[in-house]
């Protein structure tokens, strides 16, 4: 079974995505924040990281440097030309930008595609 | 301050003059010089030629002093005349010219006279005034950007808990956590499509603050136009088949043209959208484009239920729908239409309408070949854009007569009722002897003053600064 971690500060998101994921037989962990995040993964050692590209605390690029072997795919209310802008894009393992509020028919899919299902 | 008090008087400002400097000059070179030339010249040549000379030549010798004593008194006139003008027309001038360069909007200009007088006086008050009128005009963009900026933040804010809203809603609606009963449904339904809806005014909200600060995202490249066009038709194709409409397209080869396609497809789509909406059942919607000059002209025409020439102007405000198109049947927010005027005009396009109640209506909008370097920051929501078209109604009116009407809704149906297209107008109708020059001039100016601007007639070396004074007045 492939674990997902889903990284959002608003747990309303955190818990619907999980409910989302899991639904397709996913098991799904949750961190609040990039600290959160960077300590999941060590435990979870998930397959997929969703994560949201606008958090307190630690910033997402700085996050992301220091996740080299698991693809990663942003979720954000921004639209992608406005991540692009800040420069987020750029890492290989960074594989997909879902843009919020998403459709559930297309999150799923495209976990699918990723997770080569 | 002098002002406060008492009040500005020509009398007293003209005496001062006098008072100060010229009583004195007046004094020497216009009565004691000539009084004296007159007393020395009379009395040598009446004592050294008394005896020798005839009686009509002392006449002529009198005669010889009054007129000399009389071109010494036009000369000090003229003299005291040049002085007098001179101090009082240099600072006026002055103070014309930075007044002119406030009313352009540049409130750091500051004069500098130092006559000692009433004018430095006027002066220093003038520029306290445009002190202040700075620091109002500093203040004035930055609540300008607050609005922006809090726009954009609440947009956001507002946009954040639509994610699991929906996500939820979806989820239910799709049986994830079992079957619905037919009430249960019905009732999602409603919920479903009024969570949509807010999303896309927020949306809609966010667009438009992205608008207004100059921050819409451009991204120019090189696109075939065809294909693009193409491909938006196909994707609105869906819901014109829900009303059983045709999408008619028909396009010329086009030139390869860097232009941002996200965008262009946007304003294709919202307008496409509109024409559906508005069209009856069965009907055809006509797509075009064309090379035209140094830009792309892009159409969309259809045979629903049209608009008069009241509401051609207003559907580009935010939010105005035309009131018989009735919201409730159609729904949408209305800025729709404002979003596209916003994407078009801050790459220096132009959008416009050409309609008639029952007969349809075509919407074009142009975009010009070479991308703008800048994007400009458009004022969508508060334009004043309506008031302009209103002032400019009244001066046609008052200026053609009864003529000027059917002009200005011919030159609005154009969409040229901007600066450089009315100045143009102006000069064909001075070419074809329609105005003289003087009239012609003179509605340039009112054109000018409409906009708010007057920096083209004032360059315009043949306006003399009385003809702007009897303009403005
Ligand atoms: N093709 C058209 N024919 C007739 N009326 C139109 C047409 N397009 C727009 N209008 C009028 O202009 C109004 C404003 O259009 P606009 O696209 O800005 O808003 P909307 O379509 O009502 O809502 P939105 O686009 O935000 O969903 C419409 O409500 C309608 O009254
Ligand atoms: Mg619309």
């Amino acid at each position: 079974m492939k674990t997902i971690l889903v990284v959002d500060d608003e747990e309303d998101i955190r818990e619907s995505v999980k409910l989302i994921l899991e639904s397709r037989g996913y098991n799904v962990e949750m961190a609040e924040n990039g600290d959160d995040c960077l300590k999941k993964i060590l435990s979870a050692k998930p397959d997929l990281i969703l994560l949201d590209i606008m958090m307190p605390g630690l910033p997402v690029d700085e996050v992301v440097k220091q996740i080299t072997d698991i693809n990663i795919a942003f979720m954000s209310v921004v639209r992608i030309s406005e991540a692009r802008k800040r420069g987020l894009c750029t890492q290989d393992n960074i594989v997909d930008f879902i843009q919020k509020p998403f459709d559930v028919g297309d999150l799923i899919g495209r976990v699918e595609l990723i997770l080569g299902e | 301050m002098v002002w406060d008090d008492e009040g500005f008087s020509l009398k007293k400002l003209l005496f001062s003059k006098i008072n100060r400097k010229l009583t004195f000059l007046f004094a020497i070179v216009g009565l004691v010089a000539p009084a004296l030339a007159l007393f020395f010249f009379y009395n040598i040549s009446v004592s050294i030629l008394s005896d020798s000379l005839p009686a009509e030549q002392s006449v002529m010798l009198e005669t010889t002093a009054a007129i000399i004593i009389t071109l010494l008194l036009a000369i000090d006139a003229g003299v005291i005349g040049f002085f007098v003008s001179r101090s009082i027309s240099k600072p006026i001038k002055e103070l014309y010219m930075v007044t002119k360069e406030v009313q352009k909007g540049n409130f750091n200009v500051r004069t500098n006279i130092k006559t000692g007088d009433e004018i430095e006086e006027l002066s220093v008050a003038f520029n306290n005034t445009t002190t202040a009128l700075a620091k109002l005009d500093t203040e004035r963009k930055e609540i300008d950007n607050a609005k922006s900026e809090f726009l954009s933040i609440t947009s956001h804010e507002l946009r954040s808990p639509m994610t699991p809203m929906k996500a939820q809603l979806q989820m239910l609606e799709g049986g994830y956590f079992g079957k619905l009963t037919k009430k249960q449904k019905d009732s999602l339904k409603i919920v479903v499509r009024n969570a949509d809806r807010l999303d896309k005014i927020i949306v809609d909200f966010l667009e438009v603050s992205r608008i207004e600060a100059a921050r819409l995202k451009f991204a120019f490249k090189e696109t075939n136009i065809k294909d693009l066009v193409e491909e938006t038709v196909e994707f609105m194709n869906g819901f014109a088949k829900e009303k059983n409409v045709t999408l008619d397209l028909k396009i010329d080869k086009l030139p390869i043209i860097e232009l941002d396609p996200d965008r262009t497809s946007q304003v294709l789509r919202n307008l496409i959208n509109n024409a559906i909406k508005f069209s009856k059942n069965k009907s055809k919607i006509e797509i075009r484009a064309k090379h035209v000059d140094d830009h792309i002209l892009f159409s969309v025409r259809d045979y629903g239920c049209g608009m008069n020439s009241e509401d051609q102007i207003r559907i580009f405000e935010p939010f105005y729908q035309v009131e018989d198109h009735s919201v409730r049947k159609h729904g949408g927010t209305g800025l729709g239409l404002t979003i596209c005027r916003g994407i078009v005009e801050s790459q220096k396009g132009k959008i416009w309408v050409e309609s008639k109640p029952e007969s349809g209506s075509t919407f074009y909008f142009i975009v010009p070949l070479k991308p703008v370097e800048e994007i400009e920051p458009i004022k969508v929501l508060f334009s004043p854009r309506n008031k302009i078209e209103r002032k400019l109604k009244e001066e046609f009116k008052s200026i053609l007569g009864p003529l000027g009407m059917g002009e200005f809704n011919e030159l609005k149906g154009k969409n040229a009722l901007w600066k450089e297209d009315l100045f143009k107008y102006v000069t064909s109708l001075t070419r074809q002897h329609i105005l003289n020059e003087e009239q012609g001039k003179f509605f340039k100016n009112r054109i000018g003053i409409v906009f708010g601007n007057e920096k083209d007639v004032i360059n315009d070396k043949n306006v003399t600064p009385t003809s702007i004074f009897e303009v403005v007045k």
